[in-house]
């Protein structure tokens, strides 16, 4: 015991000031050891070391992580090799690392692509080409140490100044990544990155962030590193990259074939071969499963794949996800000016039944602000909204608006009409009449500005919001009341105290901290209500039952390197 | 037969160009633009501006139309904006699969509908001709989407009779691609049988009552005699041209087929295009399923002019 001690002490000492703050945390018994290991690797310590802090310094709570986002994991049953066949959504534009923004094409950049770290399906970092990072004393720095002997599919070796350009690629403005933008602006600015040596990255931020690597690790799934003579825009011709599958051929709409890569740095991929085949929607995906034609589908949906929840020859992974709806109303609009109305439509809505009815259970309920229960910062001790008619109505009539009608616009996606239809006839409960106005997403989104998009200009709309593993966009770009950073803001909400609450969580690096901001802007969103969050829906993908060890990310990330089949 | 062909080529140039005008108009009066289809939703709006600039969009419509008609007139169909790649390297696959697809199902419907045109016909207003329109239309009235998955289910999963999905594995062999594309095929089939068998047996009709048939019977021809040198090439006038104008539909506009058997074919690549917004690759695919359109159309006129003379000694004059 004194050993162990003593080597904690040493640890310890060598150790950031935020760094030792979470162990602090963990030893009063303040976070769980799970969360520990959670922030710890956020925050840089390497998993051995956070095994043995969190060995030596808990009480051993006994949760061991459990391989949620992966399939069961029979040690010793699968094959060696093996060609995996998997089901993926069309990608929407060429496989180049700056201008993908969707499913299809990120699950093409990671097959092949590898990242500063993999965020897993618990939020937790694992180091893939930086091996560890750690802040400054204000977080306003962030050392990146870059594993050496990596080396890309052509042979060339990656060194700190391939990471350096790839992320200036991505920030710049005069032709970078939107996508990465939306994550990164207000937070690393161009010329901020150095690579002082070949095996060290540092970022100096813009302000302080305890978010950082989140931001730069697989979430962001255009920061693939590449080399830094690679022109982004022929990245498709080759797929280059660190991963542990290589390219073999790509046809565009059709799909693509990738082998093992033998010179990978990391343990050597199971399967011999990994094929991606497009599909344009989900049912013939899922077909193709049943049909055994594909052993692994992506991601599917509850609408679509109810057959496949059922189905006791497919293993269903479900991960935790923060991608949900915003239901808005506009505050500076009839009839939502008075923020009374806007809480009685929020009341008026039966949260568990659209989980239930919608998601067969697969979501977890949202209360009206960003903050979905999976992050860690989400105090959850803030009281659950739900279902009131008669406080609705009463609220109603206080505000002297008894009986209205509204239009609401959204698009033709997904659940979206589905969940308008129940928020249409929840309102009529209370003496609402809504009048939906469903068109399709190119004409709802229209030109993603302010006055030319139905998305911003509506009164009242639902818009669909894809997963981020930390809530810091949300928080920002849909309900800032800075024209420059509120560029979402379909609610035109504008709170002064709102915007320096969220600058003051942003700049937070520690769990309490942020925890405790977050809970006066959960109760502030309550309060005001410009947007209902309805429900976070779960990630779900799925294989057949004799494909093992596939893990999933609520980014859409997939790693199938470790995967193998029973027979 | 020269100055047939050549007022024909010349009516097809005019319809062709008359053709892209509007694909390319009517795709530009849908909302949205290239560069904010690319980019996503949520992208910054400048960002998009500069995209729109590298691709060329924001040049003035005419200009864009301009670039792309010059360039077709160079053998050069342009380079897709969604896919930054040559059109033609989208194009010729898509093709070659619609063209598959489209002779597999021709291959089968053709022969069984005029068989069953025909059978109907001579044997008019018994049980066999009964069968075989109500049933034909029957089948032609279910949506082929519900056709198709029927299909799907039945003999892909329950039966797992055929693959699922239409595309075979690279290297396939040819019975290996007819297996994956029996299913689809037989969608099409289901959905063209009955009307190619109506039109044909009203054809058949037509001729069967007409005054040369009964000339023939009354001079002591025998029926089959009858019915193969008089009735035939007279009841299949029609057929010939409703089969023509069907080959268009054959070759671009599959886009349900395709997608639930996920093909790729001209219909998802002409749909894909549209909804991107994608005028380079939308504008050369539908002129080409428009040139599918017009050969066919005039080898049916072809066809009909060699089986009808009285049309042969019109156009002659």
């Amino acid at each position: 015991m004194d050993d162990t001690q003593r080597r904690v002490d040493a640890i310890r000492n060598e150790r950031s000031e935020l760094e030792n703050h979470i162990i602090d945390e963990y030893s009063a018994g303040k976070i769980t050891r799970r969360e520990f290991v959670r922030r710890g690797t956020v925050v840089g310590m390497s998993i051995p070391l956070v095994s043995f802090l969190a060995a030596a310094c808990g009480g051993g709570d006994g949760g061991e992580t459990t391989g949620a986002g992966t399939t069961p994991t029979a040690t010793g049953e699968i094959q060696a090799g093996g060609a995996v066949r998997v089901a993926l959504i069309q990608p929407t534009t060429e496989p180049n690392p700056l201008l993908v923004q969707d499913e299809g094409g990120a699950g093409l950049l990671g097959s092949t692509g590898e990242f500063l770290s993999f965020s897993n399906a618990e939020l937790e970092l694992e180091p893939r080409i930086a091996e560890t990072w750690e802040p400054n004393e204000d977080g306003t720095v962030w050392t990146f140490k870059i594993r050496q002997g990596v080396k890309f599919h052509s042979g060339a070796t990656l060194v700190a100044d391939d990471v350096k350009t790839t992320f200036d690629k991505l920030i710049n403005p005069d032709g970078g990544s939107a996508n990465a933008q939306s994550a990164l602006g207000g937070v690393l600015s161009p010329g901020g990155i150095e690579a002082p040596d070949d095996s060290t990255v540092v970022f100096n931020l813009d302000a302080a962030n305890g978010n950082f690597p989140t931001l730069v690790s697989s979430a962001n799934y255009n920061a693939i590193i590449i080399p830094a003579d690679l022109d982004p825009a022929d990245w498709g011709k080759t797929f280059e990259g660190t991963g542990p599958f290589k390219m073999e051929s790509f046809s565009p709409k059709v799909g693509a074939k990738f082998v093992r890569n033998d010179a990978y740095w990391g343990t050597k991929a199971n399967p011999d071969s990994m094929e991606l085949k497009f599909y344009d929607e989900e049912g013939p995906m899922i077909v193709a499963l049943q049909g055994g034609e594909v052993d692994f589908v992506e991601h599917f949906s509850v609408s679509g794949g109810k057959a496949l929840l059922d189905d006791p020859n497919v293993n269903v992974i479900a991960v935790k996800a923060a991608t949900h709806r915003q239901l808005h109303m506009r505050t500076d609009k009839e009839p939502f000016t008075d923020k009374r109305v806007r809480q009685a439509i929020a009341l008026s809505i039966d949260r568990q039944a659209l989980v239930d009815g919608l998601w067969e259970g697969q979501a977890d309920v949202g209360n009206d602000s960003p903050f979905a229960p999976l992050y860690p910062s989400t105090d959850t001790s803030v009281a659950q909204r739900e279902q009131d008619l008669e406080q609705a109505k009463q609220l109603l009539s206080d505000a002297g608006m008894t009986s209205f009608s509204v239009d609401l616009s959204t698009w033709n996606g997904f659940e979206i009409p589905d969940l308008a239809q129940l928020v249409k006839q929840y309102a009529s409960q209370i003496g609402v009449t809504i009048n939906l106005k469903i068109t399709d997403a190119g004409t709802y989104y229209g030109d993603g500005v302010f006055g030319k998009s139905t998305w911003l200009d509506s009164v009242m709309g639902i818009t669909d919001y894809g997963h981020r593993p930390v809530p810091n966009v949300y928080l920002t770009a849909p309900l800032s009341g800075d024209p420059k950073v509120g560029v979402w803001n379909s609610a035109h909400f504008k709170n002064d105290q709102y915007d320096s609450l969220v600058k003051q969580y942003v700049a937070a690096l520690d769990i309490d901290s942020q925890k405790g901001v977050a809970k006066q802007i959960e109760e502030l969103l309550l309060d005001e209500t410009p947007i209902v969050f309805p429900y976070f829906y779960y990630f779900l993908s799925a294989s057949k039952k004799n494909l093992l060890n596939t893990v999933s990310a609520a980014t859409g990330q997939f790693d199938l390197s470790k995967a193998g089949f029973t027979t | 037969m020269a100055r047939f062909l050549l007022t024909r080529l010349g009516l097809a140039a005019i319809t062709l160009f008359l053709l892209s005008v509007f694909v390319f108009v009517g795709a530009n009066l849908l909302p949205g633009n290239v560069a904010r289809r690319k980019l996503g939703n949520l992208a910054d709006q400048s960002a998009v501006d500069q995209l729109n600039h590298q691709l060329g969009t924001d040049k003035p419509i005419l200009v864009q139309y301009w670039n792309w008609i010059s360039g077709l007139l160079h053998g050069d169909l342009g380079t897709s904006l969604s896919y930054n790649l040559p059109v033609n390297e989208l194009i010729g696959p898509a093709l070659t699969h619609s063209v598959k697809l489209a002779a597999f199902a021709f291959v089968m419907v053709v022969p069984l509908a005029i068989l069953g045109g025909i059978l109907a016909a001579l044997k008019r207003d018994k049980l066999t001709d009964r069968l075989i329109t109500i049933g034909g239309l029957s089948l032609t009235v279910v949506p082929e989407f519900v056709t198709g998955i029927m299909l799907i289910l039945v003999f892909g999963l329950w039966l797992d009779l055929f693959p699922v999905s239409a595309n075979a594995p690279d290297g396939a062999s040819f019975l290996t691609e007819l297996k994956y594309l029996f299913l689809p095929a037989l969608t099409l089939v289901i959905v063209l049988f009955g009307y190619i068998a109506r039109i044909t047996r009203a054809g058949t009709i037509e001729a069967l009552d007409a005054d040369y048939t009964r000339t023939a019977a009354l001079k002591g021809l025998p029926r089959r005699v009858v019915i193969r040198r008089h009735v035939l090439r007279n009841s299949l006038l029609p057929t010939i041209a409703v089969v023509a104008t069907q080959t268009g539909y054959l070759i671009g506009g599959l886009v349900v087929i395709e997608t639930l058997f996920n093909y790729p074919g001209m219909g998802r690549l002409i749909f894909t295009a549209a909804n991107d917004k994608d005028f380079p690759l939308l504008a050369s695919s539908v002129l080409l399923v428009g040139i599918v359109f017009l050969v066919a159309t005039l080898l049916a006129d072809i066809a009909y002019s060699l089986l009808n003379p009285r049309i042969r000694y019109a156009t002659a004059e």
